[in-house]
């Protein structure tokens, strides 16, 4: 199928375009692009133990991006994935802070329930507020994001700070090693098998139900599907919590995984980033898995760039911001294209 | 009046014989594999009213798009009044005078009446005043007899009103070919009268009009030359209205073999009719119940709705009820009550002898109902997405939200009822905007009346279609009446539904005015459409 091609060869055209708009300007900046590009490969893909590093960043990446295309593909731009991780790790914590005696067994299952939990009515009151009175969800999801961001703090420097910890960064208490799903290194077994489960269930729920079928056509013309006695709501709220079970699900992955505690201010950008890898991946879960580890690889190249190049680990952000610049021209221009499709259907 | 016409044609040609206003010289145009146009090769004189036909995909639309700088042919090239053009650029096209009325309309739905015709001009850059921007185009609107608040939105307006801003808009700017895409679509008689004679009156005053049409007894009634196209290739033209009859013309527009084959079939549907005509008539005897009532109706008003006002319809299971009207008296918020779509401020509504006041569409779905809604491309269809999605869509939406389902076997099953309903199609996952107007159709036709329809509500089930589209939506609905469904068809086109209605109510403002039974006579349905007594 021809979509289909353009599904996969879209991704690899904007990575070219990125790559060489990033290299002019780290050119114009008086750094080598090549070494650049270079030493990003190596920090990401070439590098020995750096596809691991790279795994570290893409598999929670993936998890939130699978949700994050559900919620985009209904026609929801939920961008509080990142509020929503945060609150995934908070209600994490609270498990592992009330239950400290009990059996792992028990408490990591318990602990991402309650992650998933928390990232879902996370992103059910800004789902509700979009579906009850129309709210913008595009802002109300942003603003929680800030909010999120809040609480984390209070919760590591109020209720649940590790009184031990001498320094500036409140934190809270690092977890015990029978509480830990890997290392800090962040890939195990474990974090593996959830991620495929994640993939699986995504998949099949996107492609194997009605609700898949369904959110398709309502992100695709809701109007369409109210003539047809679909109910948009429902659809929407089901996308909402999708999406914040996810993003929390990935939240308290990184608590009970790499992190091993919550830290003031101080987790990973994943909710942000995953819009991005989502976009890219048009919101195919098997796109998403290429487009996670792609992301997931200039993450872990990111901190590698100080050492070899003497940029600033931010000259990543350039890339991605191009990256993302290109993906919201291309739904203008994807519009524009429709409109005129849709003229010629007219003959 | 067509003998003064013809007079006029022959004064025209002859003081500009050498020089055509438009000419063109082998144009070509596909879009992907398909051949829209092939070597078109045609002189069209001036200051005439040029009627070009043939059936949805005739490359009609596409002709009238490369004139006007549209679409970029592949090959040939294009003289407008003997200087040679740019192809494919809007801005040369517009440089010589040539304007084009789109079929969808073009206009930005958010802006208002008068900010879009000053967009639309070539203004709005710079500061102005919004209250000489309105004065300015109501003086325009009123000098075109055009009865539009010039501050209303576009989004706020009826279809046909929306077409007569968009037709102020070209006529604005000093056009001197004007280029019509299905004009009268959207029209009521009395709207297209007045359109006919507004385009005589530019007509005599030197303008040259090309008008993409489909119905034969306009063509008659307005054309000084017709040009039939047929899959994208000239078929005759431009010819003379004298030098033609409208019995050579359908062969020509539909093909000779193609026509021949439509009057088999349809003499074999009427043989079949006949069979379930008797079998109706026995159920008939048995019980008659209504399909649908809607018992003294009234909405709130508001901004965008015409607001209904005690408004009561019965439809047997065996009839077809028309609502006759002109368009904007409420026929849309008729449609939306009736999808349970606007709320309802008194009375009540039945189908199938239930009551579902106070159901929504899905569980109106499930009781038979089914809606062609009136703007295919935007109620009717997901235009990007697959057309199997398109065509399992209501099925899935009366189901629970999270349920198995095997895409693998939806397809098979669409393929299946799509070759049943004639549906030109390459494959199940093609997007829905690669269909044309009519197959589109069809393909909404053959999702919405399965078998467990009870009760179809059908809004201008054939506007945009061709000759062999319309007759079978029209045979389509026939046959789910004789299978026992009711079906409201709610029409502007009087010939539509006095072919097929079995009485037809007249709308106006909201409320049923008139019931008419045949035999119909078309001066009275149009007098009382406008509210006139008699």
């Amino acid at each position: 199928m021809n979509g289909k091609i353009e599904i996969i060869i879209r991704p690899l055209v904007f990575i070219l375009l990125a790559t060489i708009l990033c290299g002019i300007i780290f050119e114009i900046a008086g750094f080598s692009a090549i070494l650049m590009f270079n030493s990003i490969l190596d920090g990401a893909f070439l590098g020995s133990r750096s596809l691991e590093k790279s795994l570290r960043w893409a598999l929670p990446l993936f998890i939130t991006a699978v949700g994050v295309g559900i919620s985009f593909r209904c026609g929801f731009f939920n961008i509080g994935a990142q509020g929503q991780f945060y609150m995934g790790s908070v209600c994490a914590v609270y498990v592992t802070e009330y239950m400290s005696g009990a059996n792992a067994v028990i408490v990591i299952p318990l602990g991402m329930i309650a992650g998933m939990t928390g990232g879902a009515l996370w992103s059910l009151w800004p789902g509700y507020l979009k579906l009850r009175y129309g709210v913008d969800e595009v802002i109300t999801t942003l603003m929680s994001n800030f909010i999120a961001g809040l609480i984390l703090v209070y919760v590591t420097s109020g209720p649940l700070k590790d009184q031990s910890g001498s320094g500036q960064q409140a934190s809270t208490k690092i977890l015990p090693s029978e509480f830990r799903i890997s290392d800090a290194s962040g890939v195990s077994l474990t974090i593996i098998l959830i991620t495929i489960s994640v993939g699986i269930t995504g998949w099949l729920i996107i492609n194997r139900t009605s609700f898949g079928t369904l959110s398709s056509l309502a992100g695709r013309n809701p109007t369409m599907l109210k003539y047809q006695g679909g109910k948009i709501w429902q659809l929407g709220l089901v996308s909402f919590i999708i999406s914040g079970m996810l993003a929390g699900l990935s939240g308290s992955i990184e608590l009970f995984g790499p992190s091993g505690r919550v830290v003031s201010g101080f987790l990973p950008t994943h909710g942000f980033t995953a819009i991005l890898v989502a976009l890219v991946a048009s919101y195919a879960v098997i796109g998403t898995a290429f487009s996670a580890l792609f992301f997931g690889g200039l993450f872990s190249a990111a901190l590698f760039l100080p050492i070899f190049t003497g940029l600033p680990t931010s000259a990543i952000d350039l890339f991605n911001a191009i990256i993302a610049l290109l993906i919201t021209a291309r739904i203008t221009l994807g519009k524009k294209f429709l409109r005129n499709r849709w003229s010629h259907s007219h003959d | 009046m067509l003998y003064n016409r013809n007079s006029d044609f022959k004064i025209v040609t002859e003081e500009h014989k050498d020089i055509p206003a438009i000419s063109c010289r082998d144009v070509s145009v596909s879009f992907g594999a398909v051949s829209a146009l092939s070597d078109i090769s045609i002189d069209l004189p001036l200051g005439v009213i040029h009627a070009v036909v043939g059936q949805n995909g005739a490359g009609k639309t596409t002709f009238a798009r490369v004139i006007a700088g549209i679409v970029k042919p592949d090959s040939g090239s294009l003289l407008i009044n003997g200087k040679k053009i740019v192809l494919g650029s809007v801005a040369s096209s517009r440089s010589t005078g040539i304007e084009l009325v789109h079929q969808s309309f073009a206009l930005p739905p958010s802006f208002t009446v008068a900010e879009a015709l000053e967009y639309g001009s070539g203004g709005g850059i710079g500061l102005f005043k919004k209250r000489d921007l309105n004065n300015r185009w109501r003086r325009h609107l009123e000098a075109l007899e055009m009865d539009i608040d010039p501050r209303h939105l576009i989004q706020d307006l009826p279809i046909e009103l929306q077409q007569a801003v968009e037709i102020a808009r070209a006529l604005f700017s000093n056009a001197n070919i004007l280029i019509l895409d299905e004009p009268t679509a959207v029209l009521s008689p009395s709207g297209i009268a007045g359109l006919f004679k507004r385009l005589r009156r530019l007509r005599d005053t030197g303008v040259t009009i090309i008008l993409v049409l489909h119905k034969i007894r306009e063509i008659w009634e307005i054309a000084d030359t017709i040009t039939v196209l047929r899959k994208g290739k000239l078929i005759d033209g431009p010819m003379e209205l004298g030098w033609t009859k409208p019995e050579s013309l359908a062969p020509m527009i539909m093909g000779a073999k193609s026509l021949k084959e439509n009057i088999s079939r349809k003499s074999d549907e009427n043989s079949e009719n006949k069979v379930l005509d008797q079998k109706a008539i026995s159920t008939l005897l048995k019980s008659k119940k209504h399909a649908l009532e809607i018992e003294g109706v009234s909405t709130e008003t508001t901004d965008h709705e015409v607001s209904l006002e005690n408004m009561s319809i019965k439809v047997y299971q065996d009839e077809i009820v028309g609502i006759a009207g002109v368009e904007g008296n409420g026929q849309v918020t008729l449609l939306r009550v009736l999808a349970g779509l606007s709320d309802i401020s008194k009375g009540k509504i039945k189908i199938c002898g239930q009551e579902v006041t106070h159901f929504n569409l899905s569980k109106r779905r499930l009781l038979g109902l089914r809606i062609i809604p009136f703007d295919r491309n935007m109620e009717g269809l997901s235009l990007t997405s697959e057309l199997w999605e398109n065509w399992v869509a209501s099925e899935l939406a009366v189901t629970p939200l999270i349920r198995w389902i095997n895409p693998m076997k939806i397809k098979e099953r669409c393929k299946i009822s799509m070759s049943e309903w004639d549906v030109a199609y390459n494959s199940p996952e093609q997007k829905a905007s690669d269909l044309s107007g009519g197959n589109c159709q069809k393909l909404i036709l053959s999702r919405e009346l399965n078998d467990e329809a009870g009760m179809v509500v059908a809004a201008q089930p054939t506007r945009g279609l061709d000759i062999g589209a319309t007759n079978f939506v029209w045979t389509t609905l026939e046959r789910a009446r004789s299978r026992g469904c009711g079906v409201l068809l709610i029409s502007s086109d009087l010939d539509e539904l006095f072919k097929i209605s079995d009485r037809i109510l007249v709308m106006l403002s909201g409320s049923i005015i008139r019931e008419l039974n045949p035999p119909y006579d078309l001066e009275k349905a149009g007098r009382a459409m406008v509210g006139e007594s008699g």
